[in-house]
């Protein structure tokens, strides 16, 4: 016998999956919301983006304040409290979680507390509750992978533990010199701890491009963060004092510290759905396919976010969580794009959207790079003189920009144009001849566009 | 072909069910807008062809009906497809039908079995229709031309070239029989059979295949008294032939058992009109009913 009905049924309530369920109600759906938090928002807004984001905020302060003393402006050594930190921190997630409820409830959005698992095509039980639902969106997002062999130990953190600021380590070592390993390093490097990565690939930020992140590698350094790429972790000892991990490859060594963070990826959650008595399949990396609809092999069950693979990234989530909606309620749309910009908020930033150099030439076709770098911006000088770099990749026979990588302050921010420029299909001449405000950081995609058009006075 | 547009242009297609390259093909413009596939979906102007809004309709799961099972469609046959499906929105076709005393050509391929044995080539009906052709594509100019891209010039060929429609496992080829006018029946013939035999294992030439004069669609061999077949562009007309049939001619004072071949002309009715057809078609079935008049 079955106690509940759902229309339409999103579970997770992450940034894809409540994007879904507020779409799906704006579009007049009755809508029931599972997650098993107590709050909304998913990983993004309780453990993930938000917090990282709030924590990065105050690393970026007191970087800029001990900075500033070669202008004669002298701070002295930060106090930091770190339980008011924390509550800061938690104040901000608060408030954003808090905020979704409002909108959840203005659009009659029901929401449910705990786990949902397939019984069938049509049914779910959530929590030993039976539900029966018309459709249904699968976005139950991706956990932080965990190294195997490893013992149970606190001081063992994933992003999520190194989020909750239990302490400041005096040393600290962290797996995985990805977005979120990078970003964990500048927040605990910055609060003091000493901070070593440990990447296996030859380079920080796997993936992005390596002129940029060359530079991002000497900021980090500069700041004290030691970097030991293309070196594995083989194993951990935990003793009462610390933690022991014994390193191979290029870096090869036995490195002592007192907090492991574990930042070697994340894996989708599909496998714990029960996902086969839907009659919908998971691979072995936890993963459901779906098409550009979102669609899974079932018409009526979609897929949307992490659980459907990379790029893991809450923007793609927002995107699919609509088109779900869409197509679910009778609308022809569709994920139409493959445009999906990255950013580290690290110190400095490093974004990216499209291809890189390295990309272009794997791919054979024609492609030219062209670069400014902010040694030459008077708005960079202006502002410290950090070491900065805007350079777009782009096809020689039409001009149009098939790929940008920005490495400086705000490049997150500064991106936006080139992904908007792409999408539009724009030309470097589209970008060169519209006028930039003067002095920017924004000048700098231009500058770029300029010098491969042989116009760039600057330089 | 690659094209560029806005999100909200890609949008806008997916919402009307447009595939966006099959605009960019039809209007010839990488760069496509809003107003782009409106005009398509109007069905005015070049936007409208290949493909049209199908998709709005044809995405029916029918697997819901009854057991299906899935293949791809060949790269060559999806080639084709969009290609006919063009040519069947974008010109304007008529098909006049006509058709031809065999008995001249049937006698004359008798005599010269033992020739064409010793020659080890099979002399066809089908020799005789290109050898046909091509002193019709001579003596009618306009039938051996093409429209530019923006229909402002005709464009008449001073060679004639002659394409053979070849159904193959793959796809539907088309080869063709270069400069047919200035070769003799056994060259054609012997042609015909190399062209056909080599584009059935899939080992013609890309060269091989377009710029051809007009094609003809030969489906006397499997049956049928007539069709409408779809001019092959950029060429304007195309001749389908249909199986020979003994039919009753009246000829003086008495009925005649007469083989007579169907002959179909689709032809592009912005550069040949009806009367220019039907003459075309007259002369091309004396020339057959007579073939000592394609000597003279």
């Amino acid at each position: 016998m079955t106690d509940h009905h759902a229309d339409f049924i999103v579970l997770g309530a992450g940034p894809g999956g409540y994007a879904a369920a507020f779409r799906a109600a704006d579009l007049g759906r009755k809508v029931v919301l599972v997650d098993p938090r107590t709050s909304l928002g998913g990983v993004c807004l309780n453990e993930g983006c938000i917090p990282s984001k709030a924590l990065l905020h105050a690393a970026s302060l007191i970087r800029e304040a001990r900075e500033i003393a070669d202008w004669g402006i002298a701070f002295g050594d930060p106090k930091i409290d770190l339980g008011a930190l924390r509550a800061k921190k938690n104040g901000i997630v608060g408030q954003l979680t808090g905020g979704l409820r409002q909108l959840a409830r203005k659009r009659k959005v029901q929401i449910v507390q705990g786990t949902a698992r397939f019984t069938a095509a049509n049914g779910l039980n959530i929590d030993g509750r039976d539900w029966t639902f018309d459709q249904a969106v699968i976005a139950v997002g991706s956990s932080p992978i965990r190294l195997t062999g490893w013992p149970e130990d606190d001081r063992i953190w994933d992003s999520a533990a190194a989020l909750e600021l239990r302490q400041i380590p005096a040393r600290l070592a962290i797996v995985g010199g990805g977005v979120i390993g990078l970003e964990m390093a500048t927040i605990y490097s910055a609060l003091g701890s000493k901070v070593t990565i440990i990447e296996l690939s030859g380079q920080i930020a796997p993936g992005a491009d390596a002129e940029a992140v060359g530079v991002l590698h000497a900021a980090l350094e500069r700041q004290g963060v030691e970097i030991r790429t293309g070196t594995g972790v083989d194993g951990l000892t935990a003793t009462s004092v610390g933690l022991m991990l014994s390193c191979s490859g290029e870096a090869a060594a036995k490195i002592d510290v007192d907090v492991v963070i574990q930042s070697v990826g994340r894996r989708a959650n599909g496998a714990q759905l029960d996902a086969d008595k839907a009659g919908i399949e998971v691979n072995a990396r936890g993963e459901i396919a779906v098409d550009a609809r979102c669609r899974t092999a079932q018409r009526h069950i979609f897929a949307i976010g992490d659980v459907t693979g990379a790029p893991m990234l809450a923007h793609r989530a927002t995107h699919q969580g609509k088109v779900a909606a869409e197509v679910a309620s009778g609308h022809a749309a569709a994920m139409e794009t493959t445009l999906i910009p990255s950013v580290a908020y690290t110190s400095p930033e490093l974004a990216w959207v499209g291809i890189n150099a390295a990309q272009a030439k794997e791919s054979g076709s024609a492609y030219k790079t062209t670069s400014f770098p902010w040694s030459a911006s008077g708005r960079n000088l202006a502002s410290g003189g950090a070491d900065g770099l805007t350079k777009l990749v782009y096809c020689p026979n039409d001009h149009r920009v098939l790929g940008a990588t920005i490495i400086g302050a705000g490049a997150g921010e500064l991106l936006a144009e080139m992904v908007l420029a792409m999408e539009m299909g724009a030309t470097l001449q589209d970008v060169a001849l519209s006028i930039h405000a003067h002095p920017t950081l924004s000048e700098t995609t231009a500058f770029a566009a300029e010098r491969a058009l042989g116009t760039l006075t600057d330089l | 072909m690659r094209f560029v547009a806005s999100p909200a242009v890609r949008a806008y297609a997916t919402e009307q069910g447009v595939d966006l390259s099959t605009v960019s093909a039809a209007t010839g413009r990488a760069t496509l807008s809003r107003e782009d596939v409106d005009q398509f979906l109007s069905g005015n102007g070049p936007a409208a062809s290949a493909g049209s809004n199908h998709r709005r309709y044809w995405d029916v799961d029918h697997g819901q009906f009854g057991p299906v099972t899935r293949e791809p469609v060949p790269r060559l046959a999806r080639i084709a497809a969009a290609n006919l499906s063009a040519a069947n929105a974008e010109i304007p076709q008529v098909t006049h039908h006509n058709r031809a005393d065999m008995r001249a050509i049937e006698a004359f391929r008798k005599s010269l079995v033992d020739e064409a044995a010793a020659r080890g080539v099979k002399l066809t009906a089908l020799a005789f229709h290109v050898k046909a052709l091509a002193r019709c594509l001579v003596e009618f100019p306009r039938f051996n031309s093409s429209l530019s891209v923006d229909g402002e010039t005709l464009i008449l060929k001073h060679y004639v070239h002659v394409g053979i429609a070849v159904d193959t496992p793959h796809a539907l080829m088309v080869p063709v029989i270069r400069d047919a006018d200035r070769s003799g029946l056994w060259r054609i013939a012997a042609e015909v059979a190399d062209l056909s035999s080599r584009a059935q294992s899939r080992k013609i030439r890309g060269e091989e295949m377009g710029g051809a004069s007009m094609s003809i669609s030969n489906l006397g061999g499997i049956g049928g008294s007539a069709f409408t077949p779809i001019v092959n562009p950029p060429e304007v007309a195309i001749l389908g032939l249909s199986r020979t049939e003994i039919v009753p001619v009246w000829a003086e004072d008495q009925w005649l058992p007469v083989p007579m071949v169907p002959l179909d002309l689709s032809y592009d009715h912005r550069v040949i009109n009806g009367a220019e057809a039907a003459r075309f078609l007259v002369r091309y079935a004396a020339l057959l009913s007579d073939p000592r008049r394609m000597l003279v």
